[in-house]
């Protein structure tokens, strides 16, 4: 349905896409992650033709879309995008907002458009508010209004710009599951996100987008659980886990608690596991504390949720060593603990680095 | 950490609230310490509404035990469990410290 070739984009001296090359078809989902800055929004962009692409050809069903000739306004209306901050008319009712493009664009008589408008708030959930305002809404109805308004065009394909990043937590959900619908339902889409979960259960497709070309794709399964290339893993890896660097004995425990809270809430850890987990890390501290004073200690907490495995990794320089094993400690209240915690630890010397990982029981009752 | 103290039947009953951990053991300490200085030695420490006992708050309770036994007094802990009474398992402090279920039983067992 999309094929993109050779597709690259620069901002002056500035190369942003080298060189994309995919294939989108009828009714796939295809969800595109990657770090800040590697250029997603720029290959929407260049999709829905909001960006002149500097090389390369994009075909819609065979029409080259780059072509002179080809109209961009009926492209955009083929291949709507919902963009990060709503973009609704503010002056505009809610069905205004979605009869607008419709009547002008399409030549649709009124009635129509606003009897399918309806039809489109019903299905977001919105209808009651078809009369309000956008600033009578929440963040996550607005969102919810723009998805509609962009269904009015009737689009053969939805490209999403991170559509839950602006929102409040407590309105991501709403709109993910608006969009999980239309993927039933067998939408064609391309969605840029940074909700994982979402993009792993949601898409058919995932690309890793680094270095401005198409790094890594597969499915959800190969990107999320087994990565092949180095960078896709780092990236993968670092978005499920927790890390942290400490690098002076006067660390902030309550502020760091605070996070490996967060952490836990995000990976649904029982409230037992998230005890240990702050135990635990409280204890590793006392030990490492002495060392505090001249080296910086990296802590990294994962949790894979298909092994159910919750892994605790210390890193530190400096002289070789398990802190473990140290002689100067006045008693082994702490060691008792750190040991009943966990289901293993080994301690390693590596790359000029201690390393000491952490095992934790995750079945304790 | 909040810490309160009140006497009953001559002995000094302890409620301590929130989190004995690195932060908050060294004032916990300093308290006691001022309590058995001060002549006290018959003490109850209700753990209701503790949430959270790390190592260093497993320090100060020794100490405590320590210095009580060479002035001959006595400590009972009440209402240890969840989180706290694991912590005490994991270190064998439940064979350490006698404990009772409430206030009134522990005071009953202080002679
Ligand atoms: N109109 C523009 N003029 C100049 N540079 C631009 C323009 N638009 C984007 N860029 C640059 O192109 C690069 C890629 O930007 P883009 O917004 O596509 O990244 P992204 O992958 O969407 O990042 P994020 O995850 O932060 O949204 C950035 O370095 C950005 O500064
Ligand atoms: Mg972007």
């Amino acid at each position: 349905m999309i094929r993109i070739e050779h597709l690259s984009k620069k901002f002056g001296d500035l190369v942003v896409l080298k060189d994309i090359t995919t294939e989108i078809t009828k009714g796939e989902v295809v969800s595109i992650i990657g770090p800040s800055g590697t250029g997603k929004s720029t290959l929407l962009r260049c999709l829905n033709l909001l960006e002149q692409p500097s090389g390369g050809n994009i075909y819609i069903d065979g029409v080259d879309i780059l072509d002179k000739k080809t109209d961009a306004a009926s492209i955009r209306q083929k291949m709507n995008m919902v963009f990060q901050s709503f973009n609704l008319f503010s002056h505009l009712s809610v069905i205004e907002n979605l009869i607008l493009a419709p009547v002008k664009l399409k030549g649709m008589n009124k009635q129509d458009a606003q009897t399918k408008a309806l039809e489109l708030l019903r299905l977001v959930g919105l209808a009651e508010k078809a009369n309000n305002y956008p600033d009578e809404l929440s963040g996550g109805q607005q969102q919810r209004v723009a998805i509609a308004r962009c269904l009015a065009m009737e689009p053969e394909i939805i490209l999403f710009d991170e559509p839950t990043s602006a929102l409040d937590p407590t309105m991501v959900r709403e709109v993910l599951s608006v969009i999980r619908r239309l993927a039933k339902e067998g939408m064609t889409m391309a969605i840029v996100t940074h909700e994982m979960d979402f993009a792993r259960d949601v898409s058919n497709r995932v690309l890793y987008m680094d270095e401005g070309i198409i790094y890594e794709e597969g499915s959800p399964e190969q990107i999320f659980d087994d990565p092949q290339k180095e960078k896709t893993r780092t990236f993968i890896q670092r978005i499920r886990c927790y890390t942290c660097r400490i690098s002076s004995p006067d660390y902030d425990l309550y502020a760091m608690n605070a996070e490996i809270e967060a952490f836990c809430e995000k990976q649904i850890l029982s409230k037992k596991s998230q005890h240990n987990l702050l135990l635990l890390v409280e204890e590793l501290l006392q030990l490492y504390r002495p060392y505090l004073k001249t080296m910086a200690l990296d802590i990294t907490i994962a949790y894979s949720e298909k092994t159910e495995r919750l892994e605790l990794i210390c890193e530190s320089a400096g002289q070789k060593g398990n802190p473990l094993d140290s002689q100067d400690l006045s008693d082994d209240l702490g060691l008792m603990i750190i040991r009943n915690l966990t289901e293993s630890i080994s301690y390693q010397w590596l790359n000029g680095k201690n390393r000491l990982q952490l095992l934790i029981k995750t079945n304790l009752t | 950490m909040d810490l309160q103290t009140r006497t009953e039947n001559n002995a000094i009953v302890i409620t301590i609230s929130g989190r004995l951990d690195t932060v908050t053991a060294p004032e916990y300490e300093k308290k006691i310490l001022e309590l058995i200085e001060g002549g006290n030695n018959r003490f109850v420490v209700d753990f209701e509404q503790l949430d959270f006992i790390s190592s260093a708050g497993l320090r100060v309770l020794l100490l405590m035990a320590k210095l009580l036994k060479e002035k001959n007094g006595q400590v009972r802990l009440v209402n240890v469990k969840g989180n706290v009474y694991s912590v005490f398992e994991m270190s064998g402090f439940t064979t350490l410290f006698k404990m009772e279920n409430s206030i009134a039983a522990a005071l009953a067992t202080l002679i």
